[in-house]
């Protein structure tokens, strides 16, 4: 199957005239996988097709645009394809891209997660996948995440010491999607919690879809306080931070499994929770796929996760698209 | 005896790094302490915490280096180390920590592992039996049948341990001595004393907790830890009125004990070098002093100037000079200090306590000593570096008037002024992934000089040097940023950039490399400035650098040396500077 790689990050199907995350203005049928930045276009000539939360939350963040819409699970036909959304467990509105067509089957993941996000649609794989591209940010064996159950409780356990402690609870998680997953976690203390004014609007998705975020209202810094804050970390040097006096800072991020995280950060809690699939986790999924070939992008070193599916027997190869560090 | 189980000490040192705040860490590792029945295991907890496998003083190693254990591990968990191991390693930045998530993660290594709960005493052990065997084949062994009785928090613990390194936990041996003094109610200016003469953490502990303290005594002719200074620029110091200044020489670091016609001389690390410097030897003995101790330089001093460190090199590791190279590199010792006296320590007296004692000593036996100074302002500061560097100088030391002689760096106490060799601008041409606490980070920088209108060259940057540091965490993280956009190509852990960001860099010296591209290497070189204000077109060429090297050595032969120092005309193998 041919495609090629398109600007910094998506690839193009030319012979199909479907691009995945693509930001060429010259492909008919543009997917996006989920609203992150990353993956979306950054020029609104470009006209895309995605989910209905993703659309939202493309609008909010200001892409102006045609976006179409299309359900999970809901086949899109074209003459020579078939494309169909599955939930990829990364955020709220995440899909992975399937395309049917003569030559076979290809999955495009996006970012994903499995075992999926709580504050997301789930995850579900199709049947038949030929050809697998895969993103591997986690792509290596240090990397093994505990479950959601852990993590959670170990986000709301950080907030009830502090708050016993008479401080004010800090999370700093990226403002769409890690934000307000935390959001959800922390939800059963009941306790008011305060969000970033960028991430703020977005929580409206995820309330609409029925995830429960809590008694949350936006940052404002005379009642601040008393709540729990949720915010991205490059608010860390900022007014917002300072001004709060007592205080106990967590960090939540598939990097902050890295012990060196600590310092850099200067926070007092590392939480690994991750929005992406850790190593073995990718592994196991591909013994469930068994694709004909895999292509990994996102790497931090595409040789190691190549080497092990190399191992196991896989046809695979690197798209080395991209040096990336986002969330 | 569950508290000196090894575990223990491995979940306290953990908590103590999860611990914010000095006050903190120090809670929790006395608590640690006092829970410690044993006073063995004290010792070593003690030990373990601040220096490592082994005593600092004891000299002694595991010998067991960095490749060896990541060639173990990678053995351990099956793996191919050159594509799996290190890949991992440059991701968390430490050999120990991607050894501790393998070995939790990695099934093959976790088949091997049936953790047995060792005491603190079991693992010393371990290390001893290490440092015994001299094969590295019985060595892989030892240390695979090791890590196969140890949880992997415990296996990291171990090899930080045994490396005689830091364990990373934010917790240095200042604050282990405030957690011993806590843990057993003793006078913490007692318990530093204590560490001060004993040199050993584990020592002092052990008198902690058998109340004492009061046995230890500084004897003479054993080596007293050095107090260091830490390196600023000129910029940092905010209250000049609380430093004496004084001229740094470019020698080398000395500590004379005394005793009535008995001398001995010791080096940095605690060595004798009595044995190198005869003609002081000569000169201390004959002085015949009460009990006394002293801190200073060794210089070569010929013609009534401080000669280049070079030359004292000629002297520096030589046993037994013969009389030529006496006469060639005669060594003068400049002193600073003073830490005992008439059987008296002074070392907890103010800075300007001791230089009272010391001055007038030196000005009665005609032994050479620092002038110290005040500056007023930052530009008799400046005023000051040009006069000591045009001497010939190193720069300038200011030591903070009310402060004691403690070891190791304190860092408002002594601060070691340098100026920059010069500085230039320089694009940055590659990254390379940090280690330690920058892992996982660009951090260190290879950067390059201008050779675009340069027949000698075909491209048009070459490297100069490489940089490591002088930028603050804000300036590294957006420069983290803003390499992806100029990335072009990764191998491992360095990304190749076209140029982009133009960083005014500072330098101590310019030195002729004729290895390199340019032919020129810089020393020490660290940001002053990331210029985003400039392009790389800006950046200046390798003919400003030639132009800068020029004029250093025609510097070096102008230069009159060595008039930082209060000379009461002694010097024992210069028979013209005697009046």
């Amino acid at each position: 199957m041919k495609f090629e790689k398109s600007g910094y990050h998506g690839i193009i199907l030319s012979d199909y005239g479907i691009g995945l995350d693509s930001s060429s203005p010259n492909i008919e049928l543009n997917l996006i996988s989920h609203a992150h930045a990353d993956h979306v276009p950054r020029d609104r000539r470009v006209s895309v097709i995605t989910t209905e939360s993703t659309r939202r939350f493309m609008e909010l963040r200001g892409f102006r645009g045609e976006i179409k819409t299309l359900g999970f699970l809901e086949p899109l036909e074209t003459e020579q394809a078939r494309i169909t959304l599955y939930p990829a467990g990364h955020i709220l509105g995440s899909a992975m891209i399937y395309v049917e067509t003569d030559e076979g089957n290809l999955l495009y993941t996006g970012d994903f997660r499995t075992p999926p996000s709580p504050a997301s649609e789930g995850f579900q794989l199709p049947q038949n996948v030929d050809y697998f591209i895969t993103e591997a940010t986690f792509g290596l064996p240090i990397y093994k995440w505990d479950s959601h159950e852990v993590i959670f409780e170990q986000i709301r356990n950080f907030a009830s010491r502090t708050l016993d402690a008479g401080e004010t609870p800090i999370f700093f998680g990226y403002n769409q999607g890690k934000a307000q997953e935390i959001m959800h976690a922390l939800s059963p203390l009941n306790h008011p919690i305060q969000i970033h004014g960028a991430g703020y609007p977005l929580c409206q998705v995820y309330s609409d879809h029925g995830i429960d975020l809590g008694p949350y209202d936006k940052y404002n810094k005379d009642t601040v306080a008393d709540a729990i804050l949720v915010a991205p970390s490059s608010v860390q040097e900022s007014a917002m931070i300072r001004n709060i006096r007592n205080k106990r800072i967590a960090y939540c991020s598939g990097w902050a499994s890295h012990e060196s995280r600590r310092q850099q950060m200067i926070v007092d809690e590392l939480i690994p929770l991750s929005d992406h699939v850790d190593f073995f986790e990718l592994l196991a999924l591909i013994k469930t796929l068994q694709p004909r070939h895999t292509w990994v992008t996102h790497s931090p070193n595409p040789k190691v996760i190549l080497h092990y599916l190399r191992e196991l027997g896989y046809s695979a190869s690197s798209l080395d698209m991209a040096l990336k560090e986002e969330d | 005896m569950a508290n000196s189980s090894f575990f223990e000490f491995c979940k306290t040192a953990q908590t103590i790094a999860e611990s914010r705040g000095n006050n903190a860490k120090i809670k929790r590792c006395a608590h640690y302490f006092a829970t410690l029945e044993n006073h063995d295991a004290l010792k070593l907890a003690a030990q373990f915490l601040g220096e490592g496998a082994f005593s600092s003083v004891s000299g002694q190693r595991a010998s067991v280096g960095y490749r060896t254990v990541a060639l173990c591990a990678s053995e351990f968990c099956k793996m191919d180390y050159d594509l799996v191991f290190r890949a991992c390693r440059q991701a968390t930045g430490s050999a120990s920590e991607t050894i501790e998530k393998l070995f939790s993660n990695i099934p093959e290594a976790q088949k091997q592992i049936n953790p047995t709960l060792p005491d603190l005493k079991q693992i010393s052990l371990w290390f001893e039996e290490l440092a015994s065997l001299r094969k590295k084949d019985q060595k892989n062994a030892l240390i695979q049948k090791i890590w196969s009785q140890l949880h992997p928090i415990e296996t990291k613990y171990f090899i930080r341990i045994m490396g005689q390194g830091s364990l990373r936990i934010g917790f240095e041996s200042k604050s282990i001595v405030s957690a011993l003094a806590k843990a057993f109610n003793q006078d913490l200016n007692q318990v530093r004393y204590v560490h001060m003469i004993t040199g050993s953490l584990g020592k002092t502990a052990r008198m902690c907790a058998s109340s004492t303290l009061d046995h230890a005594q500084f004897r003479l002719f054993h080596p007293l830890a050095f107090m260091l200074a830490s390196p600023i620029e000129s910029r940092a110091v905010d209250d000049l009125s609380q430093y004496k200044a004084e001229e740094k020489f470019d020698g080398m670091r000395c500590q004379v004990h005394i005793s009535g016609t008995k001398a001995q001389l010791f080096s940095r690390d605690l060595n004798d070098i009595s044995d190198s410097f005869p003609e002081l030897l000569t000169f201390f003995q004959g002085l015949n002093l009460p009990d006394s101790v002293l801190d200073g330089e060794i210089c070569v001093y010929k013609d009534k100037t401080i000669r280049p460190f070079q030359e004292l090199q000629k002297r520096m590791g030589v046993k037994k000079p013969d009389s030529k190279i006496l006469l060639k590199y005669p060594v003068t010792f400049i002193a600073y200090d003073i830490l005992h006296w008439n059987g008296e320590s002074l070392f907890e007296k103010e800075l300007m306590e001791r230089r009272k004692t010391l001055e007038d000593i030196c000005q009665k036996h005609k032994i050479a000593f620092t002038r110290q100074f005040d500056v007023a302002n930052h530009e008799e500061l400046e005023q000051a570096f040009d006069d000591a560097l045009s001497r010939g100088n190193e720069g300038l030391m200011l030591k903070h008037k009310n402060s004691s002689y403690e070891y190791g760096q304190r860092k408002k106490s002594w601060l070691k002024v340098k100026k920059p060799g010069g500085s230039l601008d320089t694009v940055i041409m590659y990254a390379h992934a940090g280690s330690g606490k920058r892992g996982g980070t660009y951090s260190d920088f290879t950067l390059g000089i201008r050779v675009a209108e340069d027949d000698r060259y075909e491209e048009e940057f070459i490297p100069i040097g490489k940089s490591y540091g002088g930028y603050t965490n804000q300036e590294l993280k957006k420069i983290n940023q803003e390499i992806k956009i100029y990335a072009v190509e990764r191998f491992g852990p360095t990304l190749s950039l076209k140029p982009g960001i133009v960083v005014e860099v500072e330098f101590d010296d310019i030195q002729i490399n004729r290895r390199t591209k340019a032919g020129y290497t810089l020393r020490l070189p660290r940001f002053r400035a990331i210029r985003w204000d400039l392009s790389p077109k800006d950046c200046d060429s390798l003919s400003v650098v030639e132009k800068m090297m020029e004029k250093k050595l025609q510097k070096n032969l102008d230069i009159s040396l060595g008039k930082g120092f209060i000379q009461p005309g002694y010097n024992t193998s210069d028979p013209d500077t005697h009046e």
